[in-house]
């Protein structure tokens, strides 16, 4: 079952799978990919981080559950929760059907974007790692 | 060691995605698990669980020596009837939960959990001496599929009219185009439904059951039956308050802990191995017990889990979402005076206290409206 998952080219993307769009210079959205929802498989709880929780990269700020696993959400980077998407909560299966669009997870308010952002992998990068996951 | 496969290896490659359970690489789901889930609840779905285990046991003393090994009441067993029955160790404690076919005076088939299969024969062999009894694993000769759900009568019908006779735990052989196929009115989703087995088909020649499976999807077709993985089987046992071994069961845990006093005969003539150590527990009662949670916020309990009221009673042995309730729902052992419904209890996931209450959970779903008892029309 070999798929092509869709890899926005204007998102930056994580090695644990989560994706940060840059919205302006103040604030970023932040999700899990593609891949990553489609191997987890129908989301059926999302346990989101708190408004004005200050995280840092690769620190836990959330837990997606499918029916059969249970897997953690690391902030791709460092700064401050401004919003969260509350429908995730009663509508989890968003992040499966639009994991870029509807199923974004938190608004941060970056703190060291541009250093952190040279981190992340671009599509193509990320689509190479995907592909050696396997 | 390499992985154990069944004869529809390759549909499960090509259909769904593989997992390893019980050294077998098998589908853990073909579309998804809620879908599969929900096409057997409402409908039928097909599985298949050719990685159980199915030994024949037979001689003159087979009954004597199962009354013997099994904590059911074998001898009263009619012909081409089953029974769901436990095998103990001298403690009490359960080895394996299987169900036991008379099919003759002198023939009984062992239907048992693919995680047990080595150790199950062993424990058989290794207590037959001086019964003069056969016992033949006939896993690798015979594949195994369970057609489950309120469809799945009008479903087999389609292929061999005679089955709507079968009664709940009968079993009998069919002809079924050119195939020997025996079939049981069982199995572990609490849906009505059969549990397949399909006759000299040998691993190698994997072509008999292939063709028997493509048969049953289409005879299914218009009712939208679903070919379902390891995934949806476990979430419907879960709903239907069904034990699995090594998760609710095992050596360490009585039948009156599971609450499965129900299968063992204690009064029946014959002595049988754990005997004993069960009339003790008779006697004195029990420590834990198996109860059934659900969960009043949102989220998902599962194996390992403690469980609290005012400090911690015990651990959640199976656990998940269950589609049917859309909630997280739990088994799981607690002592005796915290098990009446509605007791308030709390699961503790990751760094939070849950709130959730004992409920009743064989099954945890509403009998008028789903399961093999449902109310018909």
């Amino acid at each position: 079952m070999k798929k092509d998952y869709k890899l926005p080219s204007e998102l930056r993307y994580s090695k644990e799978h989560e994706w940060v769009k840059v919205v302006d210079n103040g604030t970023v959205l932040i999700g899990i990919s593609d891949y990553a929802q489609d191997q987890l498989h129908e989301l059926v709880y999302v346990e989101l981080p708190e408004v004005g929780r200050e995280v840092s990269r690769m620190e836990v700020m959330g837990t997606v559950e499918s029916v059969k696993a249970v897997s953690d959400i690391y902030s791709p980077i460092s700064g401050v929760i401004l919003e969260v998407n509350e429908e995730l909560s009663n509508s989890p299966e968003l992040i499966n059907q639009d994991p870029y669009g509807k199923g974004w997870i938190a608004k941060v308010k970056p703190k060291n974007l541009e250093t952190e952002l040279k981190e992340l992998m671009d599509s193509e990068a990320y689509k190479k790692y995907i592909e050696k996951q396997g | 060691m390499s992985m154990r496969r069944t004869h529809l290896y390759q549909y499960h490659r090509e259909h769904g995605k593989l997992i390893d359970f019980a050294g077998f690489e098998m589908p853990v789901w073909y579309e998804g698990v809620i879908p599969e889930h929900q096409a057997v609840r409402n409908s039928v779905g097909l599985f298949d669980v050719t990685h159980m285990g199915r030994t024949l046991v037979k001689g003159e003393r087979a009954e004597e020596f199962l009354d013997y090994m099994l904590t059911g009441e074998v001898s009263t067993l009619e012909p081409m009837k089953g029974l769901y029955t436990l095998m103990c160790n001298e403690r009490g404690g359960i080895i394996d939960d299987l169900i036991t076919y008379r099919l003759s005076d002198d023939e009984f088939f062992l239907v048992y959990n693919a995680s047990n299969r080595e150790k199950d024969l062993r424990w058989l062999e290794r207590n037959s001496q001086g019964f003069d009894v056969s016992i033949q694993d006939v896993s690798d000769q015979v594949a195994m599929f369970s057609l489950q759900g309120p469809k799945a009568e009008e479903t087999l019908k389609k292929l061999c009219g005679e089955v709507a006779e079968l009664k709940r735990f009968q079993i009998s052989r069919y002809r079924i185009q050119g195939l020997d196929i025996m079939a049981a009115r069982t199995g572990y989703t609490g849906e009505d439904g059969f549990e397949l087995f399909i006759l000299d088909t040998p691993l190698q020649e994997p072509w008999k059951a292939v063709r028997f499976w493509e048969m049953l999807l289409e005879a299914g077709e218009r009712f939208g039956i679903k070919p379902c993985g390891l995934g949806a089987r476990d979430t419907l046992r879960l709903e239907a308050g069904l034990c699995l071994y090594g998760n609710d069961i095992d050596e360490e845990i009585n039948p009156f802990e599971a609450r499965l006093r129900w299968v063992v005969k204690l009064e029946k003539g014959r002595d049988f191995i754990g005997r004993e150590a069960l009339m003790r527990v008779a006697r004195e009662g029990v420590r834990r017990t198996r109860v059934g949670i659900a969960l009043e916020e949102r989220g998902i309990p599962r194996k390992g889990y403690e469980i609290w009221n005012e400090a911690m009673i015990g651990v959640v042995t199976s656990g998940g979402y269950s589609p049917t309730l859309d909630k997280g729902i739990a088994m799981g052992y607690v002592p005796p005076e915290y098990s009446k419904l509605n007791t308030p209890v709390r699961i503790k996931i990751r760094d939070r206290l849950l709130k959730g209450k004992i409920v009743k959970f064989h099954p945890f779903y509403n009998e008028s409206r789903y399961g093999w008892k449902r109310d018909k029309g």
